[in-house]
């Protein structure tokens, strides 16, 4: 890995720092991206998909809501093609949550959020799945579903065509200084170990639940209370809108439908760090009976797969805790705080805000930088052709389902039968270089995360390992196990029903029809079978999928 | 409707019980409450593999390794099911496949080691002819050939794999074109399966394969798409015309050699007149006095009982959908025992994907004479008999054993159920 240099490193590949990267490059300064795992690989990737109206803070949090409430539009016209627009109700079941409409009503009306109160009737005329224990429903028309992955994916390929650079699976080690001044930072490929330097201007800290830690190298403080919530995701949509319960934030109270699935969810638990991410069986179970309040058939939907996240959530100093601390987050300049030059913090906020936070980051750094070009993010969509995400996916012309008696092009093949994923919409990730395994190609085109989660798919991308990434069969096979396996670290909290019976066509498949398991074995062992001096290369090569450097 | 046995379920299992019952001339009828692998997955019998799920050392003689197995186990499936039930198990199928026209070929004191699809060399007992001459033994070059816009078989993958194991001699890989099918164009395994049962087609194929392979007695790896219907005719058909021994290599679901072999033999039983009932799930077995009276059926929109002197359960773990898996506790679809309870799902598995799990030991207890039991060991009715998946206590994944295991208890819980 060679040294280099650039103008501002941004430390961090989720929304913040994708946000960040595109917000320089629009600005005109160089910039490159390092993020340690893959992009939307930490909290951005581990959310709950929801673009919030505003409505769940707007009791406690004005200021987050009005931020959600502007951001959310903004959204809608920049970043299309990330954003399906559901909208959402907020729906009172007990008591308690009856007595909170009001202050609700009130929260929406100061902080500008459209709310309209539907009678039950209408309700479940366009919900039908509302449960019977649902006793008042708020229409939200601008809650939505915003694909993570997407927001993060098309930021960064957005600033990738306007000449920035962005580095995976790489991390940063440590900074290099002349005194108070920052001049670069360390970095180690996190799949080989390699180190390098690259030097900067400046350095630009977005790594969330992690900016503690990473300030820590540098010997400055930023104080982030990581707090896990985990979710469930149901592989049926169970409503057309995201469904809030209307009461103050707790424990299940949001189902997200993001195409085909609802994501339930979520908790609130302190961690000691971002990536202690253990998934009790308690917080499943309180998801399912948390979502079945709110609406039918959550407890007969098939569960996928359950995944947790951490939330950075910015210690202002208060005594709250937990949901109690503010989502709003704070830009930290170290050079008027700790005096040193160079380096600026972001920390909090929500995927929804996340291009205010880098507006407001990046305002400070090219400050310091002496750049006066003003932000231009709010104008300028991620691509040309933004269109919305639902209409972009499932689309029929899309995979050429013929009409019946028309000259359409015949049935397109599908890689990810479940997903509806293509060969062509995964080929051009295989030559990215920052693609380095196939976690990295599922959080890009949604391979694999369909019910059957890999079993069928992750063969066919290991071939295509070999056949168009020039990979020797060892690794690409560990590439496809390592990817199984990442897969079922989900699946085995949610462990029964349809799931647990198509796990049994996943081990049939990959170990009695494919023998894995020993070839995994094998690559650990010299080969039983090689005859004297043959036997093409000997033991395994490393489980990293490109060799690109 | 009265018969003398019943036999529940799809598998290997199942289809021996049936074939044990109708070779003693006693009357059988099979209920089939979904599909099972069988019928979409599997493309081999396997009798043992390897002698433990971790060995890396394959087994080269199966009965010799099933027989230490027994000695060393005697609660295994295989102990129950005795060594008498393996060869006589072993030799019914092989006689029926023969009577049936399917072409299989191996013997229980040898395992066969083919490529896989992704390239690896797998022990197995028995297998279909088609797909004998990728033995790895055997000293001849391989060429894995697939088609171009085929995702399911990557010769690439398979070639690269095989030639860090297998040292003898030279592995390559390379792609055709299948007429009429190509990357723009949605078709699965069975699609080229139809296709290859046509002269033309077929000739198109070889005579690439013809180009491209010289003259050095290589043979010649295909994913196994060589004819649905008639696979006899359509494989000897193609190997003349490729010029070189060809070998089929099983593919992802659906799996043409499964298909062929559980057609072939489901359409054996009817033209038998031994009757099955589809697609009917069973939901309840009467019991009185120890014995079971019948079990009760549920097809579109009734419920029917089937009645017998004695029963065979031959259900698969899972994927035949009989064992219900709540969150805590999987029930079986006749007596409605608790089989298991699980303080959270997540015990149901191990911690990696790829080794041995407790989903796959799920079952029923038996007793000496494979009767499901009750915790006490005794039966929950004594002329209810229990083969393949259904057992508890074993994950066939790791030995390699599944299709050897089921045929042996499948065919003494036959025996069984017949001097009950
Ligand atoms: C909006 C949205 C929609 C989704 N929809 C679906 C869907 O339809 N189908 C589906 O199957 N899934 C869906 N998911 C979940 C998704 O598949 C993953 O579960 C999620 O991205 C977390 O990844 P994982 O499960 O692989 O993580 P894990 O299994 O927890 O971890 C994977 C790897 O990351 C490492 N790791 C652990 N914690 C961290 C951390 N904090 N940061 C970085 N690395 C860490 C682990 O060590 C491990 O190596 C959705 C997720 C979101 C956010
Ligand atoms: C359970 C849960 C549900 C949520 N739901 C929603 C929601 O519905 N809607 C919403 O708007 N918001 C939601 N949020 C909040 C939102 O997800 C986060 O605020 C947001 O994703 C934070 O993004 P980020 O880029 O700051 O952090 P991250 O996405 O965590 O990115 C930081 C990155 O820095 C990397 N990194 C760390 N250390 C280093 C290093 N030394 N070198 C290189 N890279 C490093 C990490 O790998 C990570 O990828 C949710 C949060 C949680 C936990």
């Amino acid at each position: 890995m060679p040294d280099t240099s650039t103008g501002v490193v941004v430390i961090g590949g989720g929304s913040t720092g994708a946000g960040v990267l595109r917000d320089l490059t629009l600005r005109g300064i160089e910039a490159v991206l390092v993020e340690k795992g893959d992009l939307a690989s930490g909290t951005t990737g581990r959310s709950h998909g929801l673009l919030h109206s505003g409505g769940r803070y707007c009791v406690n949090d004005e200021q987050a809501a009005i931020e959600c409430v502007e951001e959310g539009r903004i959204l809608r016209r920049i970043a299309r093609s990330t954003v399906e627009d559901t909208g959402g109700y907020f729906v009172s079941v007990t008591e308690e949550d009856h007595e909170w409409e009001p202050r609700f009503v009130e929260g929406c009306r100061r902080t500008g959020i459209t709310c309209e109160r539907l009678s039950l009737d209408e309700a479940r005329r366009r919900e039908p799945a509302l449960s019977r224990q649902v006793r008042t429903v708020f229409w939200v028309p601008e809650d939505g579903h915003l694909d993570p992955f997407y927001l993060v994916v098309g930021n960064v390929e957005s600033a990738r065509r306007r000449g920035a650079r962005v580095m995976t699976h790489t991390e940063v080690i440590g900074f290099l200084r002349d005194g108070d001044r920052l001049t670069g930072v360390r970095i180690k490929d996190s799949k080989t170990n390699e180190e390098a330097s690259i030097a900067c201007q400046s350095v630009i800290n977005a790594t969330g639940a992690w900016s503690g830690l990473v300030a820590r190298l540098l010997g400055v403080e930023v104080k982030v209370v990581p707090v896990k919530g985990t979710m469930v995701v149901l592989s049926r949509r169970l409503a057309h809108a995201a469904i809030n319960r209307c009461h103050k934030p707790g424990d299940g109270d949001i189902v997200v439908p993001g195409l085909s699935v609802s994501i339930l969810g979520t908790t609130s638990a302190k961690v000691a760090h971002p990536e202690t991410l253990p998934i009790e069986w308690d917080e499943v179970r309180r998801m399912i009976e948390e979502g079945a309040m709110m609406l039918d058939g959550v407890t007969t939907a098939r569960a996928m797969r359950a995944y947790a996240g951490v939330r950075p959530l910015y210690d202002l100093g208060a005594e709250a805790e937990g949901r109690e601390m503010s989502r709003n987050f704070a830009v930290i300049d170290h050079q008027v705080r700790d005096g040193i030059t160079g380096f600026t913090s972001i920390v909090g906020g929500k995927v929804t805000t996340y291009r205010l936070m880098a507006e407001r980051v990046v305002d400070v750094a090219a400050r310091h930088l002496g750049v006066r070009t003003p932000c231009t993010t709010a104008e300028v969509p991620l691509n040309d052709r933004e269109e919305p995400l639902d209409q972009l996916r499932h689309r029929p012309s899309l995979l050429g389902v013929p009409k019946p008696h028309g000259d359409e092009p015949p049935l397109q093949p599908l890689l990810c039968e479940c997903e509806l994923v293509r060969p062509q919409d995964v080929a051009p990730w295989l030559k990215d270089p920052a693609v380095r395994d196939l976690e990295d190609v599922r959080r890009r085109t949604r391979s694999g995360m369909g019910p059957c989660q890999a079993a069928i798919c992750s063969y066919r991308l290991a071939a295509r390992l070999v056949s168009d990434r020039g990979l020797d069969g060892a690794s690409a096979t560990r590439a496809m196990a390592d990817f199984l396996e990442t897969r079922w670290r989900g699946v085995r909290h949610v462990f029964w029903g349809s799931q647990l019976r198509n796990m049994q066509v996943t081990t049939g498949l990959h170990m009695e029809l494919y023998n894995v398991d020993r070839e995994l074995m094998l690559q650990h062992s010299p080969p039983p079978l090689a005859g004297e001096g043959q036997g093409g290369g000997r033991g395994a090569e490393p489980a990293e999928v490109g060799a690109q450097r | 409707m009265k018969t003398d046995v019943a036999v529940i379920g799809t598998g290997l299992s199942a289809l021996a019980a049936a074939r044990t019952v109708q070779q003693a001339g006693r009357q059988v009828v099979l209920v089939w409450p979904g599909l099972s692998s069988l019928y979409f997955l599997f493309a081999t019998i396997d009798v043992i593999g390897y002698p433990t799920a971790t060995a890396t050392e394959s087994v080269a003689d199966p009965a010799e390794a099933v027989a230490r197995l027994i000695t060393r186990e005697p609660s295994h499936p295989y102990a129950r099911a005795g060594m008498d039930a393996v060869h006589a198990g072993t030799r019914l199928m092989l006689e029926w496949f023969k009577e049936a026209g399917l072409a299989w070929q191996g013997a229980l004191n040898r395992n066969f080691l083919l490529p896989t699809a992704t390239g690896t060399p797998k022990p197995c007992c028995l297998a279909p002819a088609s797909m004998t001459a990728g033995d790895l033994s055997r000293p001849e070059p391989i060429v894995f050939c697939g088609f171009t816009g085929y995702q399911d078989f990557a010769p690439e993958l398979a070639a690269s794999n095989l030639k860090r194991q297998w040292g003898a001699a030279d592995v390559s890989a390379i792609r055709v074109t299948a007429p009429g099918y190509g990357p723009d164009r949605l078709f699965t395994s069975v699609d080229l399966a139809r296709s290859f049962e046509d002269a033309t087609f077929r000739d198109a194929v070889a005579a690439q394969l013809r180009e491209h392979v010289s003259g050095d007695g290589a043979r010649v790896g295909v994913p196994g798409v060589l004819g649905l219907t008639r696979p006899g005719e359509t494989f000897a058909a193609f190997q003349e015309a490729v010029g070189h021994p060809v070998f089929e290599i099983p593919t992802v679901p659906p799996s043409v050699i499964a298909l062929r072999l559980f057609d072939r033999l489901r359409k054996h039983l009817q033209e038998a007149g031994i009757e099955i009932i589809w697609a009917a799930p069973a939901h309840a077995a009467q019991v009185t006095d120890e014995r079971c009276r019948s079990v009760l059926l549920k097809a579109a929109g009734h419920e029917f009982p089937v009645e017998a002197a004695s029963y065979v359960v031959a259900l698969e773990d899972w994927v035949d959908g009989a064992f219900r898996a709540g969150v805590h506790t999987v029930r079986d679809p006749f007596f409605h025992e608790p089989i298991t309870w699980n303080k959270v799902p997540t015990d149901r598995t191990a911690e990696s994907l790829f080794s041995t799990q407790p989903f796959e030991q799920v079952g029923y207890a038996l007793t000496d004479r494979l009767q499901p039991a009750d915790e006490n060991g005794k039966p929950l009715a004594r002329n209810v008999f229990c083969a393949g998946g259904a057992m508890a206590g074993y994950d066939p994944s790791g030995t390699k054993s599944r299709g050897g295991m089921a045929i042996a208890t499948g065919y003494r819980a036959a025996r069984e159920a017949l001097a009950a």
